[in-house]
């Protein structure tokens, strides 16, 4: 860029003096800028007088005599792409799988294939938009019946014939299939042939309404609730327990600040899962828990009720001969953890934990980005001055790669590994997973083929705007650790002190629940949350198949909002119960359904199985009657469903939910479900009632008849 | 990564979108806060082009009315500093050429600036004679010099505000050179 004859000739013109400018000037600028700012707003709210439309009265001869290129604020080329794009555009948008307006549920109707997707010369193009107008001229003749045609095989017949003319009449090669169906809009016809040609028979996934955060830089996964499921028809429901509670932290965390989190970021299993739930425990380390089970009316639908599982984790005696610890703390120390909540919040987190170690334990403190390395090397806790020490010392900036900061981290981890006790690695990050695997994927299956080998891995998410929580839920899975979310130092008491049992010490692995429901009983069920937890039916008994793990003491809970036959009106045939070989034993009329649960000891691949019948006695006919904890789960169940803009929460208003989750305040020795009253108050404010906007489309026939 | 130096930069960005979308709507205070952020700005820019004080406190006055009229119809599509800045070169040219024809110049052929600081008179007497050689420029290539070596901004950005490609504020700093050879 320099001239090299004269290499900075202009640079002296860098940082030259400038006077400040006087006060006064300053103060009168600022003063006619402010003036200028009000006449314009002023103007503003006078009408321009003239016409009515606010236009002065032109002649329309000017416009006609060309005068208009002056105004030209589209040039010329844009209108040509215009013009050429938007047909093309349109096809291509009614020939994709994404086209609003209904799904077909039987894809069968290949009324037209669309043979141009195939040829790719540019007269096809043409070809292309013609037909995109003919198609719906088409479709009158096609409606009475309309005889499924082999999209590949009559494409080429199509291609040859004249459209129209083959129509009333169109060719079927194989066996035609009489689709009664009364009048195809051309919508779902052209969108039903196009489905007919990726994959018949799979419908459409629903457009969703765009999320209404976009202020948060934050990324979650997507999913799609959990949808109301026949009991006739899929007896059976399937999913792994989720021991995490980031997701309300979040989620508070967000309403704290005056925002409605995005529906993805609301988990309603982990928000239920947030609070503790006194049940009874299990009385041995040999069946960790036992699991407790009620069925209530649902309080925000009067015909339906709720199944509510829950269990708590073995608490092993505190007497007891401690179990050693050895933890590495892996630590984000890149620029952007350099915030309150951040790295100093973390600091005093790590802190609280420290101090709950016993004096054999160990840890280790390995930072990453930014200042990378190993700080502390495996240091007894009984030298809690120096640990603590060192992570004072930890300083967020810079922004080196921290290269193989997470293999260090379990290097250290298995330098001090202790045979009978727990081996885990502590990643704490506002969202940077910049830890020496690049590659997301790798990084899992690094995390999973270490907890083979003994060391688990949890996750705590820091601060807000760069938290990328899919990865923190995804790393905890594999490790077999838990993800949380610290936004307070209230916060880190519960994770790292309170809970701290649940947290370290893991009392059964890969919990997996599968509940058969009686279908003389129950007409429909619904999961409520765990759609991120779903397993396939025959996952359950695969032992290596890997799910949720639970802690010491910790509480887990499930509740399936449940359509009792006859109340909703059931829109199948019950099956005889009986025919599935788990729930025979005594095929006792009037069970609501069968429980299983398959779970791991600690040490151990092969799993164990509890099974547990739900029977009528545990039905209570009035909300009222139910233990505090089942009524506050319920409110927070009924919370979650509103934030998200559900479609099955029912017109419970904010008030509503509040009222019941005070109704089963109970002790609350935390303190937890006080805060949780005043949050149902908040999200009022910030989402009155009336305003709820629904997640899904009841237009389109996927919709539920509930 | 450098996540620090991004955060802030995005965070100011932020703030000053949202204040602008404020003042938009008729918000004053908005608009007060936006001014007061962006004045110092403004008059230096406008100091550095005109090279005195008074002319650029007139600048600056100017930029902060036609804000206040035309906030409105700020449209994003750039960043709202480079429309500020925009503005001001705009000013500046229609302030000069309006001077020129009412006969009132500036000091151009001044050795030193009236108001240039005592202390800096040594060093400000070379670089005086730079200041008003290149304030003596075309216009085009005076833009340019400022803008990338005062306000040390790149080609790409410097372009940006012109309104002109990249490769032609390459020329017309290379001109600049140029023509300075001769004025020096």
């Amino acid at each position: 860029m320099t001239d090299k004859m004269n290499p900075d000739e202009f640079d002296a013109l860098k940082g030259g003096p400038v006077p400040a400018a006087r006060d006064a000037a300053r103060e009168r600028a600022l003063a006619a800028g402010m003036a200028a700012f009000a006449a314009q707003q002023q103007k503003k709210t006078v009408p321009t007088k003239g016409g009515a439309l606010g236009a002065r009265l032109r002649s329309i001869i000017t416009s006609l005599k060309g005068n208009s290129i002056m105004d030209l604020r589209y040039p010329l080329g844009t209108a040509a792409v215009a013009l050429l794009l938007l047909p093309l555009g349109y096809q291509l948008y009614s020939t994709t799988a994404l086209t609003p307006g209904g799904t077909s549920p039987t894809t069968t109707v290949a009324a037209k294939p669309a043979a141009p997707e195939k040829a790719d010369d540019t007269s096809a193009l043409v070809d292309k938009a013609t037909e995109a107008e003919v198609v719906p001229a088409e479709q009158a003749s096609v409606a009475p019946v309309a005889p499924e045609a082999d999209a590949v095989a009559s494409a080429a017949a199509v291609l040859a014939e004249p459209a129209p003319s083959t129509l009333p009449v169109a060719p079927s090669p194989a066996g035609s299939v009489v689709v009664s169906r009364g009048v195809i809009a051309p919508q779902m016809a052209q969108e039903s042939m196009v489905a007919g040609k990726m994959m018949a028979g799979t419908p459409a996934p629903s457009v969703m309404a765009a999320p209404m955060d976009g202020l948060s830089g934050d990324s979650f996964a997507r999913f799609e609730e959990q949808r109301l499921k026949v009991a006739a028809e899929e007896p059976v429901s399937t999913f792994s327990i989720d021991v995490d509670t980031a997701s309300y932290s979040y989620v508070r965390r967000a309403l704290e600040d005056g925002y409605v989190p995005e529906p993805d970021a609301v988990r309603i299993e982990e928000m239920v899962n947030y609070f503790p739930y006194d049940y009874p425990a299990a009385t041995g380390a040999d069946a960790p828990f036992k699991p407790t089970m009620a069925v209530f009316p649902t309080p925000w639908n009067p015909k339906t009720e709720l199944l509510q599982i829950g269990i708590k984790g073995y608490v092993p005696p505190a007497d007891g001969v401690h179990k050693p610890s050895n933890l590495v703390f892996l630590i984000d120390t890149s620029g952007s953890m350099d915030e309150a909540d951040k790295l100093p919040l973390l600091k005093r987190a790590f802190g609280l934990l420290v101090d709950q170690l016993g004096d054999e334990d160990t840890v280790s403190i390995v930072a990453y980005a930014g200042s990378a390395g190993v700080v502390l090397e495996p240091t007894k806790a009984a030298q809690k001055a120096r640990i603590l020490g060192a992570l004072d010392d930890l300083s967020a900036g810079g922004s080196t790669a921290g290269a193989e900061g997470i293999e260090l981290a379990y290097r250290l981890a298995d330098e001090a590994r202790v045979a009978d006790g727990t081996n885990r690695v502590i990643l704490a990050t506002d969202g940077d997973f910049n830890v020496g695997i690049d590659d997301p994927e790798k990084l899992k299956d690094f995390i999973a083929a270490k907890r083979q080998s003994g060391v688990t891995l949890s996750v705590l998410g820091f601060g807000r705007g760069n938290l990328d929580d899919a990865t923190m839920q995804a790393l905890a899975q594999n490790g077999n650790g838990n993800a949380s979310y610290i936004s307070s130092f209230r916060e880190a008491q519960k994770v790292l002190v309170a809970e701290l049992g649940g947290t370290l010490d893991m009392i059964a692995k890969d919990v997996k629940i599968q509940i058969e429901f009686n279908p003389a009983v129950v007409s429909e069920y619904r999961l409520i949350g765990y759609e991120t937890r779903m397993l396939n039916r025959e996952d359950f008994n695969n032992d290596a198949v890997d799910a949720g793990d639970v802690g010491a003491g910790t509480t887990v809970t499930a509740l399936y909002e449940i359509t009792p036959v006859g109340a909703g009106g059931a829109l199948v045939d019950p099956l005889r119960y009986g025919t599935e070989p788990a729930g025979a034993a005594p095929a006792s009329a009037g069970e609501i359904g069968f429980l299983k649960m398959r779970y791991k000891l600690p040490g151990s691949d092969v799993s164990q199985l509890i099974e547990a019948p739900v029977t009528p006695d545990l039905v209570y006919g009035d909300i009222a009657d139910v233990g505090d904890d089942m009524r506050f789960a319920a409110a927070v169940a009924a919370f979650g469903q509103k934030l998200k803009g559900s479609v099955y929460g029912g017109d419970m208003s904010w008030s509503d939910i509040a009222a019941l989750a005070q109704s089963a305040k109970g002790t609350d020795e935390g303190g937890y479900r006080a805060e949780f009253i005043a949050l149902v108050k908040t999200a009022g404010l910030l989402k009155p009632d009336g305003t709820q906007d629904k997640a899904v489309d009841c237009a389109t026939d996927s919709c539920p008849e509930n | 990564m450098g996540l620090t130096a991004a955060g802030a930069g995005e965070a100011g960005e932020a703030l000053t979108r949202a204040l602008v979308v404020r003042a938009q709507n008729g918000d004053a205070e908005a608009f007060g806060e936006l001014l007061a952020a962006h004045y110092d700005r403004i008059y230096r820019t406008a100091w550095k082009w005109c090279g005195n004080r008074s002319d650029a406190e007139d600048v600056a006055q100017d930029v902060c009315v036609k804000l206040g009229s035309v906030i409105a119809q700020f449209d994003g599509r750039s960043a709202f500093s480079s429309w500020v800045f925009r503005i001001t070169l705009n000013m500046v040219r229609d302030m000069q050429r309006a001077g020129k024809r009412r006969g009132r110049h500036v000091d151009a052929y001044a050795e030193l600036a009236p108001d240039s600081q005592r202390a800096e008179q040594e060093d400000g007497l070379e670089h005086a004679a730079l200041w008003a050689a290149v304030r003596r420029l075309p216009e085009q290539q005076r833009d340019a010099v400022l803008l990338v070596y005062a306000e040390e901004m790149s080609h790409a950005a410097a372009a940006e505000i012109m309104g002109i490609r990249e490769a032609t504020v390459s020329f017309h700093v290379h001109q600049a050179r140029k023509t300075l050879r001769g004025l020096l």
